[in-house]
C-alpha cells in the first residue's frame, strides 16, 4: 500500500532525475549531435577535457574559487544575523533590508551590478572618484583580475539575506538558558560565541555551505548577464562552459561529459562539507 | 452517479478512438515559423501570415518567436524531438552550422528551378549562406558593418574626413582621445571586429578553410596597435567587453570619435543621441571597404513535413509586398533588390542620415569578410576570440596570444 502512495512521486523522480542523469552519463561516452546517430567513443571526451582543454581547467578553477569564497559570505551573514538578533534598535528593518536582495531575479541582480560597476557612469566609480580615492575609473568587469571578484561580490550581495535568515533562525532556536547559565558562570562573550553559539549553529552553517556550493555551481544567469564568462575566460564557470558547449557549439556530448565532472565534484564537495561539519550535520540529532 | 459518468466518458473516448480517421486527412496543412527577436512586429507578422493563409486556403501557419539565447536552445531541442519548425529565421553563421549538422534543407535545387526568385535577392548577401557549394538560406533582413564617425569630435581634433587605412584609424583615435573622450569603439560579437585584421592584411584561414593563417607579423603588429590604443584610451575598452548595448550607448553620448558597428546600430544610437543628424554623424566604409555581414536569413528545416509549403511561405515573406512592409516597419534592408532600392529612395528624401548609413550596405559587397563558410564557426570563434581579447586588453602579448589562438583554432579545425 505504501508503495502505491510512493509510486507517483518515485515515477516522476525517476523520469525527471534518474533517467536524464543516466542518459547524460551514457551521452558522455558517445559522439552525438541532434541529427547524427550516437557513436561510442569511450573516454575520448574526458581525455579531451582533462588533457587538451585549458578552458575546462580555468572554469574549474573559477568554480572552486567561487565555492571557496562562500565562507566569507556566510561569515558576513553570521555577523549581520548576530546584529539583528541583538537588541539593536530597528533590527527588524535592517533584517528586511538585508533580505530584500534575495527574492530579486538573478538577471535583475546582474543588470543592477553591471550598472554599479560601469566604468563610465557606474555608481561605485562615481563614489570612488568623488571621494578622491581613484583618478581613473576602475574597469571592474573588463579587467581579467577584477572581473571574477566583482561577480562574486554581486553573488554575495544577493545570497547574503538568505544566509542571514537561515542563521537567524538557527540563532533563535538556541535555548536562552544556556547563555544565562554561562553568564552566571562568568563566561566571557567570546567564549559563549565559540562554545555555545557556533556548535549549536552547525546545522544552519552546514545548510548555508551546501546552498553556497550549489549556488556556486549554478550561478549561470549572474555570470551570463554580467560578463558572459569573459573577459577571456576570466569568469568562466563550469556551468557557463557546459551551456556554451551544448547550446553555443552544439556539442551536447562534450557538455554531458562536463556535466558528469561537475556532478561528481558536487557530490564530493557536499560529502566533504558534511564530514567537516561532523558527519551528521543537518540531522535532527545535532 | 459519478461512476456511471466515468464509464460513459470512457466509452465515448474509446468509441472516438476506434473511429476511422478521415478527419486527420482533412486537417489543414500546417507549418511553423520560428523567428528571432521579432516579437515587437507581432501585429505585422500576423498580417503577413494572414495574407499567406488567404492565398493558400486550408493552410495553417504557427508563429513562434524566441529571444536572443533562447532560439538556438529551442531549435536544437526541437531537432532532437523530431519536430523542428518548418521555416526558421537565423542570424549570421548559425545557419551554416545547422546546415553542417544536416538540419537544413538544401535550397539550391529550388533556387535553380526558380531563377526569378533567386534573382530577386542581392547575390552577395545570398551567397553568405552557401556551405559546401549548396545554398541553405535566403536573406530576410541584412546588414554589414561600417564606420560611423562623429563629425564634431573629428573637427575638434583637427580632422575633416574619415580614415582610409588602419594607420589613419589609429592616428585619428589617438588625436580624438582626451578627458572623457575616446577615439574608437567597435562591436565585437560574431567576428564584427574582423575588418580591423582584414584591412591589415590578415587572413584567418587558408582558402580551403583547413589551416589557420593568421599568426603573422602583420597580425601581431595590428593586434599590438589595438592593444596599445586600448591601453592609452584611444580605443574605448568597452569595445572588447561590451556586447551590443554598451558600445552603442557609449557612442550615443557623443564622446567617442568612431563607432565600428553594423547598420542597425544607427537607429539605436539615433534614438539615444539627440546630437545625431546628417550634419554631425558621418557614415563611411571601413578602410579597404571591408565589412562583416550580420544578416538574418530564412531556411527550411530538413525535417519539415511540408517543404514545398514552407518554400511557398519563404517566397511570400521575402517577396516584394511583405519584404516592403518589413522594410518600412522595421527600417531594415531585406536583401530583396527591388524593395531595398525603394527603401533607399524613400530614405534619401525623408532621412538623409539613415540613407547615408544604409547605402553603404550595398557598396563593396564583394569585400565582406569574417563570414567563413564553416560548419563549426562558433567553435573557431570561441577558440580565437578569448586570445584576441587577452591581447587587446593587455593580458597577453600579441605574439603569445596569436600563437595560443593558432594552436586552439588548429585543434578545432582538426576536430571538424
Amino acid at each position: 500500500m505504501a508503495a502505491c502512495f510512493l509510486l507517483p512521486a518515485l515515477t516522476i523522480f525517476f523520469l525527471y532525475r534518474i533517467l536524464p542523469l543516466g542518459w547524460n552519463l551514457w551521452l558522455s561516452f558517445h559522439a552525438w549531435s541532434p541529427l547524427k546517430p550516437a557513436q561510442f567513443i569511450g573516454l575520448e571526451h574526458y581525455e579531451e577535457m582533462l588533457l587538451d582543454d585549458e578552458v575546462f581547467w580555468q572554469a574549474l578553477g573559477n568554480t572552486l574559487i567561487f565555492i571557496g569564497c562562500s565562507p566569507l559570505a556566510i561569515m558576513a551573514a553570521l555577523a549581520i544575523a548576530l546584529l539583528v538578533n541583538s537588541d539593536l534598535k530597528g533590527a527588524a528593518i535592517y533584517r528586511t533590508i538585508v533580505f530584500l536582495s534575495y527574492p530579486l531575479m538573478t538577471v535583475a541582480v546582474g543588470i543592477i551590478w553591471r550598472w554599479l560597476y560601469d566604468e563610465r557612469s557606474g555608481f561605485i566609480n562615481w563614489v570612488l572618484r568623488s571621494a578622491g580615492i581613484i583618478n581613473e575609473p576602475l574597469k571592474f568587469l573588463q579587467s581579467f583580475d577584477m572581473a571574477l571578484p566583482s561577480v562574486i561580490v554581486a553573488d554575495f550581495w544577493q545570497v547574503l539575506g538568505f544566509y542571514m535568515i537561515i542563521l537567524l533562525t538557527g540563532l533563535q532556536a538556541i535555548p536562552q538558558h544556556l547563555y544565562e547559565a554561562a553568564r552566571v558562570d562568568g563566561v566571557p562573550a567570546r567564549a559563549r560565541f565559540l562554545h555555545i553559539t557556533l556548535p549549536l549553529l552547525r546545522p544552519s552553517i552546514f545548510l548555508c555551505f551546501v546552498v553556497g556550493i550549489l549556488n556556486s555551481f549554478t550561478s549561470f544567469d549572474l555570470v551570463y548577464v554580467m560578463t558572459n564568462g569573459g573577459p577571456g575566460h576570466a569568469t568562466e564557470l563550469l556551468i557557463t562552459l557546459i551551456y556554451k558547449a551544448g547550446f553555443g557549439q552544439t556539442r551536447f556530448d562534450y557538455a554531458a561529459a562536463l556535466t558528469v565532472v561537475q556532478f561528481l565534484l558536487l557530490v564530493v564537495l557536499t560529502w566533504v562539507a558534511n564530514r567537516a561539519a561532523g558527519g551528521n550535520a543537518g540531522s535532527r540529532e545535532t | 452517479m459519478r461512476r456511471r459518468n466515468l464509464l460513459q466518458a470512457t466509452a465515448v473516448t474509446a468509441a472516438l478512438a476506434a473511429l476511422p480517421r478521415p478527419g486527420i486527412a482533412q486537417a489543414p496543412k500546417k507549418i511553423t515559423w520560428l523567428t528571432w527577436n521579432l516579437v515587437h512586429l507581432e501585429s505585422h507578422i500576423k498580417g503577413w501570415i494572414a495574407s499567406f493563409v488567404a492565398a493558400n486556403p486550408g493552410v495553417e501557419v504557427e508563429w513562434i518567436d524566441k529571444k536572443g539565447p533562447e532560439l538556438p536552445a529551442f531549435y536544437q531541442t526541437q531537432l532532437v524531438a523530431g519536430t523542428p519548425p518548418d521555416v526558421i529565421d537565423i542570424q549570421g553563421a548559425l545557419g551554416l552550422e545547422y546546415a553542417g549538422q544536416g538540419a537544413l534543407l538544401d535550397l539550391s535545387p529550388i533556387l535553380a528551378r526558380e531563377a526569378a526568385v533567386k534573382g530577386s535577392f542581392n547575390a552577395d548577401y545570398l551567397s553568405n549562406w552557401v556551405f559546401e557549394g549548396k545554398n541553405y538560406m535566403v536573406p530576410y533582413y541584412i546588414s554589414k558593418t561600417l564606420l560611423f564617425w562623429n563629425k564634431t569630435r573629428f573637427r575638434d581634433a583637427g580632422l575633416d574626413k574619415p580614415p582610409t587605412s588602419f594607420a589613419e584609424i589609429m592616428a585619428a583615435a589617438t588625436k580624438i582621445k582626451g578627458g572623457e573622450k575616446t577615439g574608437l569603439l567597435t562591436l565585437n560579437f560574431d567576428w564584427l571586429y574582423w575588418p580591423f585584421m582584414q584591412m591589415s592584411g590578415v587572413e584567418l584561414l587558408s582558402a580551403d578553410l583547413k589551416t589557420p593563417t593568421f599568426n603573422t607579423a602583420k597580425a601581431a603588429d595590428a593586434l599590438g596597435q589595438l592593444a596599445e590604443a586600448t591601453k592609452s584610451g584611444a580605443i574605448n575598452g568597452i569595445s572588447w567587453t561590451g556586447r551590443w548595448v554598451e558600445p552603442n550607448e557609449a557612442f550615443a553620448t557623443g564622446n567617442v570619435g568612431m563607432l565600428h558597428a553594423h547598420a542597425p546600430a544607427y537607429f539605436w544610437i539615433k534614438g539615444k543621441g539627440p546630437w545625431i543628424n546628417a550634419d554631425t554623424l558621418g557614415a563611411a566604409h571601413a578602410p579597404g571597404g571591408w565589412a562583416t555581414p550580420n544578416s538574418h536569413g530564412l531556411g527550411i528545416s530538413k525535417g519539415s513535413k511540408n517543404p514545398e509549403l514552407a518554400w511557398a511561405f519563404v517566397k511570400h515573406i521575402t517577396g516584394d509586398v511583405v519584404a516592403d512592409s518589413l522594410a518600412r516597419t522595421a527600417s531594415v534592408l531585406t536583401g530583396n533588390k527591388v524593395v531595398d532600392q525603394a527603401q533607399l529612395v524613400r530614405l534619401e528624401k525623408d532621412d538623409p542620415a539613415a540613407f547615408q548609413v544604409l547605402k553603404t550596405q550595398f557598396e563593396h559587397t564583394d569585400k565582406m569578410c569574417g563570414n567563413w563558410r564553416l560548419g563549426n564557426d562558433s567553435r573557431v570563434k570561441d577558440a580565437f576570440w578569448p586570445e584576441f581579447q587577452s591581447a587587446v586588453l593587455g593580458r597577453k602579448d600579441p605574439k603569445t596570444a596569436l600563437a595560443d589562438a593558432e594552436r586552439r583554432v588548429a585543434r578545432e579545425l582538426r576536430r571538424a
